[in-house]
C-alpha cells in the first residue's frame, strides 16, 4: 500500500515534469547576445559582418539607438512573431526609458524574416515602413541570394528612416546614465555606506576594509538578484570610492593615527593607484551594461540597454 | 544594566514580528500586482482601441475598389462599433460576464477583419494599392501588439491571481484590501496565432 502511494507520488511528480520539459522543448531558445549582429545562420559574409558591426556602433554612439541583427538557421516550428518577441524580451535591445531599440531577425529554413521595433521607435519606424523597408529593400535582394546586401541595405533604410527624427539621444551621458539607472543608485548606495562605515572604524586602513566588506555585500546582494558581473563591479568601484572618501575625510579632519609620520607617506600612493582604478576600468565596470561607448571596439561587450518592446514591425517572407 | 539588555531584547523582538507580518500578510506585494495587471489591461485595451481606429481607413480604401462585396465590409463596420461600445475598467476585470462580453466582441472584429482580408485576395489592384498595403501592414502589426498585450495581461493576471487566493496574503487581499481575482483570456484563444493576415 506504502509502495503503491510512493509510486503514484512519483508518477504524479512525473506527470508535472513532462509537460514542463515538453513544452521547454517546444519553444524555440533565445541564442546569446554576442553582438550586434549574430550571425547564427552564417548568412552574412565575414568582413561584411564585421563592417556592419561597427557601423551599428557607430549608429548607436550618434543617435543612442540600438540596432541588432540575428539570424537562424531555423525556427523548428516556432511561430515567427512569437520568437521574435521572446527575443528581443530577452535581449532588451534600446535604452531603457526610451526603449529605441530594433531587431532584424531572419529565419533562413523557412524563409521569413522580421523587423522588431521597440515602443520608442514605433513613432519613427511604424509597421507601414518597416513592412517596406522587407518588402521593397530586402527582399529583392533576399530573392537573388545577396544576404549580407539585403541585411546591409534594410540596416540602411532604418539608419536613414530614424536619422529624420530628433532624437532622446544628442546628449549621450544623459541616456547613459538613465539606461543604467539601477547600476547608478547601487553605485552610490554602496559608496555611501562604505563612507559611513569607513568613517566610523577611524583608521584608513579600517576604512578601507569596512568600506570594502560592506559594499561588497551590497554587491552580493545585487548579484542575487540580478546578473552578477555588473553588480561585482558596482560594490567593487563602490567599495573604492568608500575607502577614498575615507581617507580624505581623514586627512580633511584629521585622524591622529593616520597622520602620524611613515604611514601619511604611504598611503597617498595608495590612493592614487585605486583613483587610476576608478577611472580605468571603473567606470566601465559601472556602467558595464553599455555598449560602444565610443572607443569600445565593435562586438566587445554589447548587451542591450534595458529597452522594451509590445510587439510592433512587421514580418515578411522571400 | 540587565534590565536595559532585556528591554532592548525585547524592543528587537518587536521590531523583527513586526518586520515579519509586514512582508508575510502581502500588502505591498499584493498591491505591486494589482498595479501590474491595471497596467497590463490598459495596453491591452490600447492595442484593441488602436485597431478599432485603423478600421475607418481600411474600409474607406477598400470601399474605393469597385463593387466591393457590401456585405463584408458591413460586418466589419458593426464589428467595430460593437467592441468600441464596450469599455472595461480594470476594476470590472473580476466580473466573468462583462469579461466575456468583451472578449467576445473583439472576437467578432477579429472574425470579420480577417474575412475582409480573405475577399480582398479577389482584387489584385487593391492588393497592389499602396494605401492598402501599409494599412494591411499596421492592420498585422497591431494584430500582433494585441497578441503580446494579452499574453502579458494573462501573465500578470495569473500572479495576481495566485497571490489573491494563496494563504496568507488572501487573508490581506480580502479584509484589508478587497481585491478579488481577476478574469484572465483563455489559454487556447492566447496560444493561437492572431489571425494569420498574410498570403
Amino acid at each position: 500500500m506504502k509502495l503503491h502511494k510512493a509510486r503514484s507520488f512519483f508518477a504524479g511528480l512525473v506527470g508535472l515534469l513532462v509537460p514542463t520539459i515538453f513544452s521547454f522543448g517546444l519553444a524555440l531558445e533565445v541564442p546569446p547576445l554576442r553582438g550586434r549582429i549574430n550571425d547564427y545562420a552564417s548568412m552574412i559574409q565575414p568582413d561584411k559582418a564585421r563592417e556592419l558591426e561597427s557601423r551599428l556602433s557607430d549608429f548607436e554612439r550618434d543617435t543612442g539607438h540600438q540596432v541588432a541583427v540575428l539570424t537562424i538557421p531555423s525556427l523548428k516550428g516556432d511561430a515567427l512573431e512569437d520568437f521574435s518577441i521572446r527575443v528581443a524580451e530577452n535581449w532588451k535591445i534600446g535604452q531603457k526609458g526610451f526603449d529605441n531599440g530594433a531587431i532584424l531577425l531572419v529565419a533562413q529554413k523557412e524563409h521569413k524574416l522580421r523587423i522588431e521595433v521597440g515602443y520608442g521607435l514605433e513613432g519613427v519606424l511604424p509597421d507601414a515602413i518597416a513592412n517596406r523597408i522587407i518588402n521593397e529593400i530586402i527582399v529583392p535582394r533576399f530573392r537573388e541570394n545577396d544576404y549580407s546586401g539585403g541585411i546591409e541595405a534594410g540596416i540602411e533604410s532604418i539608419f536613414k528612416i530614424t536619422r529624420g527624427e530628433a532624437l532622446p539621444n544628442s546628449s549621450q551621458d544623459k541616456t547613459r546614465i538613465k539606461g543604467n539607472r539601477p547600476a547608478a543608485g547601487l553605485f552610490i548606495f554602496a559608496a555611501l555606506i562604505a563612507l559611513i562605515v569607513g568613517i566610523s572604524r577611524r583608521t584608513p586602513l579600517g576604512g578601507a576594509f569596512g568600506g570594502a566588506i560592506s559594499a561588497g555585500a551590497i554587491g552580493i546582494g545585487g548579484a542575487l538578484t540580478s546578473g552578477p558581473g555588473l553588480w561585482i563591479a558596482v560594490s567593487l568601484a563602490g567599495a573604492i570610492v568608500g575607502a577614498l572618501a575615507n581617507f580624505s575625510a581623514a586627512a580633511v579632519w584629521g585622524n591622529p593615527r593616520s597622520v602620524k609620520g611613515s604611514r601619511r607617506e604611504r598611503w597617498p600612493r595608495d590612493v592614487l593607484t585605486g583613483g587610476a582604478f576608478i577611472d580605468g576600468s571603473g567606470s566601465g565596470g559601472s556602467y558595464g551594461g553599455d555598449f560602444g561607448s565610443g572607443g569600445f571596439s565593435d562586438g566587445g561587450g554589447f548587451s542591450g540597454g534595458g529597452g522594451d518592446f509590445g510587439g510592433g514591425g512587421a514580418s515578411g517572407g522571400w | 544594566m540587565r534590565g536595559l539588555t532585556l528591554r532592548s531584547y525585547q524592543l528587537l523582538a518587536i521590531g523583527l514580528g513586526t518586520l515579519i507580518i509586514l512582508s508575510g500578510c502581502g500588502y505591498n506585494k499584493l498591491q505591486g500586482l494589482d498595479e501590474d495587471v491595471k497596467a497590463a489591461w490598459g495596453e491591452v485595451q490600447n492595442q484593441y482601441q488602436r485597431r478599432a481606429d485603423l478600421v475607418p481607413n481600411l474600409v474607406a480604401t477598400v470601399k474605393g475598389a469597385a463593387q466591393f462585396e457590401q456585405q463584408t465590409l458591413q460586418q466589419v463596420i458593426e464589428a467595430r462599433a460593437q467592441a468600441t461600445s464596450i469599455k472595461l475598467d480594470a476594476n470590472a476585470l473580476s466580473n466573468p460576464e462583462t469579461f466575456k462580453k468583451f472578449e467576445d466582441a473583439q472576437r467578432q472584429l477579429s472574425g470579420a477583419l480577417s474575412r475582409l482580408l480573405v475577399v480582398v485576395e479577389k482584387y489584385p489592384d487593391l492588393k497592389a494599392n499602396a494605401n492598402y498595403r501599409d494599412l494591411q501592414a499596421q492592420l498585422e502589426g497591431t494584430e500582433n501588439r494585441i497578441a503580446v498585450a494579452r499574453k502579458r495581461y494573462v501573465e500578470s493576471v495569473a500572479e495576481y491571481n495566485k497571490a489573491v487566493r494563496y494563504f496568507p496574503t488572501n487573508l490581506t487581499a480580502n479584509y484589508i484590501l478587497g481585491l478579488k481575482a481577476r478574469e484572465s483570456f483563455s489559454a487556447e484563444e492566447t496560444a493561437t496565432k492572431p489571425p494569420q493576415v498574410k498570403f
